[in-house]
């Protein structure tokens, strides 16, 4: 059994499809890409993925259960967690109350030790996204890159199964993004079981972290392999770099 | 029996369709609940009472056809008016926008009630006489309500599909942002709606009270405007042809319901009750909703 | 031993209260609140400022739902209006004394909340607040149909008092007391709710819904509670305020009152509980003794300029929470845990509010 399979998943908008037909599937504790030109259908399929979207056809099946019109927020309770693209804090809570916003949901709840306070809790998750000197500043003060990060403590806190990164190095310099790419590969050993799925544009930094890579185009899979499978395929390269090459 | 609840039926569901497309239009074009729609269909009415009426009441004293046209236009300016200085600065905060609108459609409520007291009469029926179909005895001024309201209705579906202002409606109704990358201000968009709203609800304002009630008071804006929520909520936020379908089927049930239960006309709102609370159960789209239930 | 525990009671008032400025000068005024009879006051000033309690409770309850939940209910007097015809109902065609009767109001107000809610805020749109509008005039009408029952129009009167035993001065004396615990009770229920990690997850929903939901939230719930936990207090308010005036009417269902509660949070600040409060009292007291019997203004304009204002308030600055969270985030997150873990944050972040 997979950590997650979709199995012909389709998502149309009107005339337009978004997601077509596209299968794959996760096992526990890999650590996988998602890359494609704009508007390939990637953060659409995070989309399906978490339940913020209903797909047309196919089903997504997480630890074997199709998730597959569960509201989001059970899709969370069972284990996978995501961050935005575009970052979503809470602007008027600080820093610390949007992660302990995740502990208080059932599952974040339930992970919790029993001799700590939500508020340890929370203050551990914004160690471990290096956040703890912002902890209560308000959320709308606090700048680009630091957001990211609160997303992340917010997402992991829920102790996912799961993880879904939606452009997690979007906007970050460069000094951020390698503090990134460490903490990533710490997560990953840290719950060698948790499943990391990662949409991004900044190849260099992607391949470094994932075992495998899913290409999508005009939401289509046309491409799945090791890093440097992919970074030879012709297909691949035609497709980013349009067909003059 | 039967053929009065169809004739009438459809007399209540006709007017009421310009009442709603009013409410319906702002919001699909500009994602505004403007809840002083009904005072404005309050206002349109108390306007023509104003003009046509004899003193100590009113001054002017003129005659049907010039009197709606003014009052209809006047309130097409304030329409447009409160759309500028009061909701436009606000446009993006929709709970901002509910409470200011609800604000202005009282401050109309209050001068009214300054100006005039409680209880007014006083919008007479314009046409006298009833004819007869079907075998249903029928008020002139409501066939006369019925036709206009048609005919209306048909003049705003031939402009919002026909001309280019009306498209320019259709596509910030379905994509703001882009509409505006396109060229198109929406600003006086809105604003033109915003006034085509107002004079339509005026309209309506006027023919549906002379020809039923007969009587203007200052808190009679409040119905109105839960009858356009039924409807619209029914025929689905944004979309004309609901709007017009929902006008019919709440006219009719309203019809029927006053025709089973004896004097039940202060029960009439229960009928919008019962379709918002029915429809928000098993189809909160409405039949013909367009809103995709996409969160981001 | 008692020593102690005195000194602990008083090292908790001086930092929780006694410290924060703005509750410093609210228990200053409850003090003067608690000493106000000492002057004598006319009977009819007692009773206005028995209803100015009333319609605090009121207010905050109202801003517990909008100012966290950011869902915007306006028809808030469906609440106060249910308590009230509750208990007249009760009163007039049963045995049940007020004391049973004002509770029953709210739990029917519960009741009507949460089927309210369910409908209303399963699904994304603005029908809470259409709904919410639309109930309680159209209960108006029904209420107009049955008036055998209801006393249509004309309302209620006749019914029983709090304290039949006591005369009339020492009754609103009594009632007056009565009054103020109930709104202290209230308003310390209200403001420890939406200043708990509840209160946490309920501005998460105001600002973010779907990252709420992606954060493991049932949105719906929360919203759902918010509405139930503030049709309590609104309905308790309207049951009391109905025996205090020994009548009922449809006023108090009225779409005036319902604005009435948008008014008093706005004017006091959306979202803080405390601000209702104030708001209540500046609000009504103007309204009902300043503009009333000192200087004679007719009450048509009187709700036209507070609505005036209002709008005006609320198109310059378009809600916003006050900060009130981080500077209150020493309740909520236990200091000193904070302390111990990280305490050269604390002390960066006490030596940057100082």
């Amino acid at each position: 059994m997979y950590l997650l399979e979709v199995e012909n998943l389709t998502k149309r908008f009107g005339g337009l499809t978004a997601v077509n037909n596209v299968s794959f599937h996760i096992d526990e504790g890999e650590v996988v890409g998602l890359i494609g030109p704009n508007g390939a259908g990637k953060t659409t399929l995070f989309h399906l993925m978490s339940g913020f979207l209903k797909p047309d056809s196919g089903t997504v099946k997480f630890k074997g259960e199709n998730i597959v019109g569960l509201a989001p927020h059970k899709i969370v309770n069972k284990g996978i967690a995501r961050t935005h693209q575009i970052v979503r804090p809470f602007r008027h809570l600080p820093v610390i109350a949007n992660v302990m916003v995740s502990l208080k949901s059932p599952r974040g709840n339930k992970k919790i030790e029993w001799i700590k306070t939500i508020e340890r809790k929370a203050l551990d998750m914004l160690e471990n996204v290096g956040l703890t000197e912002l902890m209560l500043e308000p959320a709308e003060n606090v700048g680009h890159g630091d957001l990211k990060r609160l997303e992340m403590a917010r997402a992991l806190a829920l102790e996912p199964d799961l993880l879904l990164l939606d452009e997690p190095f979007g906007g970050l310099n460069p000094l951020e993004t390698d503090f990134l790419t460490k903490s990533i590969q710490r997560i990953h050993l840290d719950h060698p079981t948790r499943g990391i799925v990662i949409v991004e544009h900044k190849l260099y930094a992607l391949m470094k972290i994932v075992k495998r890579v899913i290409v999508l185009h005009e939401g289509e899979k046309i491409a799945e392999g090791k890093p440097e499978e992919i970074a030879k395929n012709k297909k691949v390269m035609e497709v980013y770099m349009g067909k003059a090459m | 029996m039967l053929e009065e609840i169809i004739i009438h039926g459809a007399i209540t569901g006709g007017t009421l369709a310009l009442l709603a497309i009013g409410f319906s239009l702002i919001y699909g074009v500009s994602e505004v609940v403007n809840m002083a729609h009904g005072a404005i269909y309050m206002l349109g009415t108390y306007f023509y009472f104003i003009l046509t009426a004899p003193p100590p009441y009113g001054t002017f004293q003129l005659d049907v056809i010039p009197a709606i046209i003014i009052a209809v236009g006047l309130s097409a300016i304030l329409g447009a008016i409160i759309y500028r200085f009061t909701i436009d600065p606000i446009i993006e905060d929709l709970v901002a926008v509910l409470v200011v609108t609800v604000g202005v459609a009282i401050v109309i409520q209050q001068l009214l009630l300054i100006r005039f007291g409680a209880f007014f009469r006083g919008v007479p029926n314009y046409v006298e006489g009833f004819r007869t179909i079907l075998g249903v005895k029928v008020t002139n001024s409501h066939l006369l309500a019925f036709t206009v309201s048609v005919i209306l209705f048909l003049c705003l579906w031939l402009f919002i599909t026909k001309t280019k202002i009306g498209t320019a409606m259709r596509a910030v109704s379905q994509d703001r942002e882009v509409t505006m990358l396109m060229g198109v201000n929406t600003v006086r968009l809105t604003m033109l709606t915003m006034s085509i709203s107002s004079s339509i609800a005026a309209l309506a304002g006027i023919l549906i009270t002379a020809s039923t009630t007969g009587v203007a008071h200052p808190t009679m804006w409040q119905t109105p405007l839960y009858m356009s929520f039924a409807i619209v909520i029914l025929g689905g936020l944004g979309s004309i042809k609901g709007t017009l379908i929902g006008a019919f089927i709440v006219g009719y049930a309203e019809n029927i319901f006053v025709y089973s239960v004896p004097g039940g006309s202060y029960l009439k709102g229960m009928v919008a009750l019962a379709v918002m609370t029915t429809v928000l159960l098993v189809r909160p789209k409405g039949l013909f909703g367009k809103r995709v239930e996409l969160e981001d | 031993m008692v020593t102690t525990y005195l000194r602990r009671a008083y090292t908790s008032f001086a930092t929780h209260i006694y410290d924060v400025p703005p509750r410093r000068l609210a228990f200053m005024f409850l003090l003067l609140f608690l000493a106000f009879p000492a002057t004598n006051p006319p009977q009819y000033i007692l009773l206005i400022l028995v209803i100015v309690n009333m319609m605090a409770i009121f207010a905050a309850s109202w801003d517990l739902l909008v100012g966290r939940t950011g869902q915007m209910s306006l028809g808030h007097a469906l609440f106060f209006g249910i308590g009230a015809y509750t208990t007249a109902l009760l009163n007039v065609f049963t045995d049940l004394p007020l004391w049973a009767t004002i509770p029953i109001g709210m739990l029917l107000s519960f009741v009507t909340a949460v089927a309210v809610g369910y409908v209303t805020l399963r699904v994304k749109g603005p029908y809470l607040a259409l709904v919410s509008l639309a109930f309680p005039i159209i209960l108006i009408g029904a209420i107009f149909y049955f008036k055998d029952v209801t006393g249509g129009e004309r309302g209620i009167s006749g019914l029983p008092r709090f304290f039949p035993y006591l005369g009339l001065y020492e009754q609103r004396l009594a009632e007056f007391y009565f009054s103020l615990i109930l709104l202290l009770v209230s308003a310390v229920i209200l403001y420890k709710i939406a200043y708990s990690h509840t209160g946490i997850v309920m501005i998460s929903i105001l600002d973010d819904e779907v990252a709420s939901k992606g954060c493991g939230i049932n949105v719906t719930k929360y919203k759902v509670m918010a509405l139930a936990i503030s049709s309590i207090f609104a309905s308790l308010a309207g049951g009391v305020y109905v025996h205090i005036l020994q009548s009922v009417s449809v006023g108090t269902l009225s779409v005036d009152l319902s604005f009435m509660a948008v008014i008093m949070t706005i004017f006091g600040g959306l979202g803080t509980i405390y601000g209702p409060l104030a708001g209540a009292f500046v609000i009504q007291l103007l309204d009902r003794y300043v503009l009333n019997d000192l200087i004679v203004v007719p009450s048509t304009w009187r709700l036209l300029i507070y609505i005036i204002v209002v709008i005006i308030l609320v198109i310059k600055w378009p809600r916003g929470i006050a900060r009130f969270v981080t500077d209150q985030l020493g309740d909520i997150s236990k200091a000193r845990e904070i302390e111990e873990r990280g305490s050269h944050i604390w002390k960066k972040y006490k030596k940057k509010k100082k």
